[in-house]
């Protein structure tokens, strides 16, 4: 881990020395324990902050588009050339965000971080830390374990794979795809057919029992909007959300309108959605989200053959049809 | 408890197309219950939130005068994307919509009293303006003025608003009314020439004055120039703001400009309280 | 003098007297929910989680719910006697059940075991909604009568920075009772009139504090107030920021905010709220001609805060929203009510979902040169 900070902070000073780059979104160390934070640098003195390590689970690719939004792709205003670490789902978002002319694919520079696995906060709790009675106020990572201290001074050692977020156990694509540089090792062996299973295991409930449970979790929602905000997808100007001419949502607690909100947010993300787990994180009550985003990618693979944000040459499959596209969801309902 | 939500409820009782384009309406509002005019005693400079229900609100300056006892009228723009200026155009005379206020600060008229009135309007701006000309202009009102000046332009001819009004006032010789257009038509005998150059021309002195200026960002941004350039002091300049607003009573937190909030401390402010703001508006 | 009226009872006997103030009180009470904690309706038998650090979700929602009906409509008149949704409003905060009958009204709220820090942000927004100009009933109305029974904290968490906002773990401010956790037993002190009238007349239920309970519940806040460690120095902040509307550090401020609502949902002393009009729907989706008046949540942080019909917008990035944040908490609202508009309570700090830290960018911005001198954006 360690090295690999290193080598990051060695080819950003290079890019700023070859004035190849005017931003670097990278991370930096959080105020937290367990967390690190996006952090922007526009000059070379600020290098000495990045970091590289197991909290680095931010998706930074959301903040690319607001560097190139339309108002400033006026004739005479230079775009800036941003670099950014990527992480494998990281890089998938920014191929997504290329395919849909939002990012201008020369003025990136990627570097690309194959990724071991990003810590979920919620599964110390699960590791018997008892993290809301005794907080934890300090962690370290050393190799494959993370130590961590609480409150009452108590060090206690985790096996950093048991920590792992959901989204990162079962990734596919840890390395990334697309990059100027790759700084680190090969991909990992991870436990993809999980999110599948998942999803069978789910679909084989009966019907009013999945909607119960969908019930159950959206309306929890308060309507913070974090999950769109955090979403690298959703860039738009206007939310469907927010219209007021016409108004498609109601801003109660009705489940009707909550659920519209949330089932039109991710229908949305339909062959967009790169699984990357932001939305889950950002959410502060806790919406399973990943129940849909699942179900989204799966059948957009089995009705498409398509997996988002993996070739940049891969026509998005809403943007076109193939004469051989499967219709049974059209005929058959 | 006074419940500063609920809307009193009014009916339309006449509708009047304003300009040419035909986006710009003036409606005369009725109270349902008599013993609610008591609640709306309004000074000029204030608006009130007109209230559809089921659609929304939008917060107007009141047009009408306080001299007008029987009715209250608002001028309305149509904005394509407004939900309730839209709407607020599709009714008819006897519609019954809500109005609640009034809002805001309006005019310091006491401190107008033994002054010269510089009243400059641009466009569909003329609204608070004129309620504060009818007033002044009243015979109870009129002898604790002193000159007034009242120059309006508008982008053509059939965008000046209040025509009628402003014929009467012309041939009034108790104020002198400067008309002029961005652009003339074929009928138009008067002045074209946009306001800041037409009001470098009239030259009103700022002895003993004050200006008031209502009217798109940018004919007040050029304004300003020549208003300056006549001597007028910054606390003698007025303008009347507008924001995004919902609450329209300083609660909901929307409508600030630094510690200020348009709809309670404004919307009229003087140069020189907006040049200590924060320039965020 | 004041520490006679401090009295003990048992921590095993809260619950039942609790349960004996059901009927009178709508009581609301920290609870376990969906792996949180919130304040909703008491239910007998379910013990209070004593060690519970902080909701995450303010209690604030009590008495300004994230939703509320402010009148309805029918055919588009409006009856004044539908103002009666002032008293008893036709959405109660979330996990408290509805205890209304149409006839009978919401009873009192008790809302117990409240942290210092909240009860402090009440005082705040008593502020903003009360007032000489207009004041707001829906608020108001629910706050005047409940009683507020606040729980000193014996741990405070990494995030706590109450300290340098006036607060500290046993704050008085916004509170009518002060309840301090012994182990076995629960000291409780009175601090407003209110306060001090409940506990009389339930006097049953207590005892004299011993001089033992007391000096054991000054070391517990001793100890307390000691965890506190991460702080800023505000004491001049409102000065500091008088000047700091120009300055270049708000371009790097809001660089990694994403613009969601949470710090300011979040937030016990965030109030910003939006009026939006809806029609009530029959099953099926045809629209009726009945309607509500609906307030609802809202956030400067949010791209159209701001937005006028016409297209402008005078806060058009997230630079101008996130100063508008912070200039506002920390600068406008001591001007307009000599006080700051933070607590201290760290929920921002906590649920940021890119961990941008108010404490960090306060002490930037008490520390950024000398603001005049600073170059202009």
């Amino acid at each position: 881990m360690k090295e690999i900070e290193e080598k990051i902070k060695e080819t950003v000073k290079k890019l700023f020395k070859e004035n190849k780059i005017d931003i670097f979104i990278g991370y930096s160390e959080g105020t937290l324990p367990l967390r690190s934070t996006p952090c922007l640098i526009t000059r070379p003195e600020d290098i000495e902050k990045l970091v590289w390590n197991s909290y680095c689970f931010n998706n930074l690719a959301v903040y690319l588009p607001r560097f190139f939004l339309p108002q400033t792709q006026k004739k005479d205003v230079k775009l800036p050339r941003i670099g950014i670490l990527a992480k494998g789902c990281d890089s998938r978002s920014i191929v997504g965000l290329i395919k849909e002319h939002q990012l201008p694919r020369e003025n990136l520079y990627i570097i690309g971080i194959p990724c071991e696995g990003m810590i979920d906060i919620k599964k110390i709790q699960d590791a018997g830390c008892k993290m809301k009675e005794v907080e934890i106020v300090s962690a370290e990572e050393k190799n494959e374990k993370v130590i961590v201290e609480n409150e009452d001074k108590k060090k206690i050692e985790l096996k950093k794979e048991e920590l792992l977020a959901d989204v990162c156990t079962s990734c596919k694509y840890n390395v990334p795809v697309i990059y100027d540089v790759l700084i680190g090792k090969e991909k990992r062996k991870t436990k993809e057919e999980e999110r599948a299973a998942i999803i069978e295991e789910f679909e084989k409930k009966p019907l009013e029992e999945r909607w119960k449970y969908f019930q159950e979790q959206v309306s929890k929602c308060i309507r913070c909007y974090a999950c769109r905000q955090a979403c690298p997808n959703c860039y738009c100007k206007e939310c469907f959300a927010e219209q007021t001419k016409p108004k498609w949502i109601g801003v109660t607690d009705n489940i009707s309108d909550i659920m519209f909100y949330q089932m039109g947010r991710i229908f949305h993300q339909a062959g967009r959605c790169v699984d990357c787990g932001a939305c889950v994180r950002a959410c502060p009550v806790g919406i399973d989200l990943r129940i849909f985003t699942y179900k989204l990618i799966k059948d957009v693979k089995e009705f498409f053959r398509y997996e988002a944000g993996v070739s940049l040459g891969e026509v998005p499959p809403l943007s076109t049809f193939k004469s051989d596209d499967k219709q049974e969801f059209i005929t058959e309902p | 408890m006074n419940n500063p939500y609920l809307p009193i409820p009014v009916t339309i009782k006449k509708i009047t197309i304003e300009n040419e384009a035909r986006d710009i309406k003036t409606f005369d509002l009725v109270f349902n219950v008599k013993k609610d005019i008591e609640k709306f005693k309004y000074t000029c400079g204030q608006f009130a939130e007109i209230s559809m229900l089921g659609i929304g609100e939008s917060p107007i300056g009141i047009a009408s005068s306080p001299i007008d006892e029987d009715l209250v009228q608002f001028t309305v723009k149509k904005y394509n994307t407004g939900v309730v200026t839209s709407a607020l155009h599709n009714l008819c005379p006897g519609d019954m919509i809500g109005i609640r206020g009034p809002y805001g600060n309006g005019f310091p008229m006491k401190d107008f009293e033994g002054k010269n009135l510089v009243i400059i309007g641009g466009g569909f701006a003329l609204t608070t303006l004129r309620s504060l000309t009818r007033y002044v202009l009243h015979e109870k009102n009129r002898d604790r003025f002193k000159d007034i000046t009242v120059l309006y332009g508008a982008r053509s001819p059939g965008e000046l608003i209040y025509k009628s009004e402003l014929k009467e006032w012309g041939e009034r010789d108790d104020i002198n009314v400067y008309l002029t257009v961005d652009r003339g038509d074929e009928n138009w005998k008067g002045r074209v020439g946009l306001v800041p150059n037409v009001l470098k021309e009239v030259a009103p002195s700022s002895k003993n004055s004050v200006a008031l200026i209502c009217g798109p960002l940018i004919m007040v941004k050029f304004t300003m120039l020549p208003i300056m350039d006549l001597g007028f002091e910054p606390d003698k300049i007025f303008f009347s703001l507008e924001m995004r607003m919902k609450c329209g009573v300083g609660k909901c937190g929307r409508c600030n400009i630094g510690p200020k909030y348009v709809c309670k401390d404004g919307p009229v402010f003087t140069y020189e309280e907006l040049q200590r703001l924060p320039q965020e508006y | 003098m004041e520490n006679l009226k401090l009295k003990i009872i048992k921590k095993k006997d809260v619950l039942n007297f609790l349960d004996s103030l059901k009927e009178e009180y709508n009581i609301l009470v920290p609870k376990e929910k969906d792996g949180d904690i919130r304040f909703s309706e008491f239910s007998s038998g379910e013990d209070i989680p004593w060690d519970y650090r902080n909701t995450k979700i303010s209690p604030k929602e009590i008495f300004l719910p994230r939703t509320e009906t402010l009148f309805s409509f029918k055919e588009g008149t409006l009856t004044p006697s539908d103002s009666g949704g002032v008293f008893a409003p036709a959405n109660e905060p979330k996990g408290s059940a509805q205890k209304t009958d149409s006839n009978k009204r919401t009873a009192n709220y008790l809302i117990f075991g409240i942290r210092p820090c909240d009860a402090q942000a009440f005082s705040l927004l008593d502020k903003l909604f009360g007032g000489d100009d207009f004041q707001d009933p829906y608020y108001l109305k629910r706050k005047e009568q409940a009683v507020i029974i606040s729980l000193a904290c014996n741990k405070p968490q990494i995030t706590c920075f109450c300290t340098s906002l006036k607060g500290k773990p046993d704050n008085e401010e916004g509170s009518d009772i002060i309840l301090f956790d012994l182990g076995e037993n629960i000291l409780t002190k009175p601090i407003t009139k209110k306060g001090e009238e409940f506990i009389e007349n339930l006097n049953s239920w207590f005892k004299e504090a011993k001089e033992a309970d007391i000096e054991k519940k000054n070391k517990l806040m001793d100890l307390s107030l000691k965890k506190i460690c991460s702080g800023v120095d505000l004491h001049n902040i409102k000065e500091k920021l008088d000047e700091a509307f120009d300055i270049s550090l708000w371009n790097e401020i809001h660089q990694k905010c994403l613009g969601c609502g949470i710090c300011t949902y979040l937030c016990p002393t965030c109030y910003c709220f939006n009026i939006i009009d809806e029609m009530d729907h029959e099953t099926g989706g045809l629209a009726t001609s009945r309607g509500k008046r609906i307030r609802c949540w809202d956030s400067c942080m949010f791209s159209l805060f701001t937005l006028h019909a016409s297209g402008h917008n005078p806060r058009p990035t997230f630079k101008e929203r996130m100063r508008q944040r912070i200039m506002h908490k920390f600068n406008y609202c001591p001007e307009n009510f000599k006080e700051i508009f933070c607590v201290g309570c760290g929920r921002c700090i906590r649920n940021c979902p890119v961990n941008l830290d108010l404490r960090e960018t306060l002490a930037s911005l008490m520390s950024f040169g000398s603001m005049s001198k600073d170059k202009k954006v």
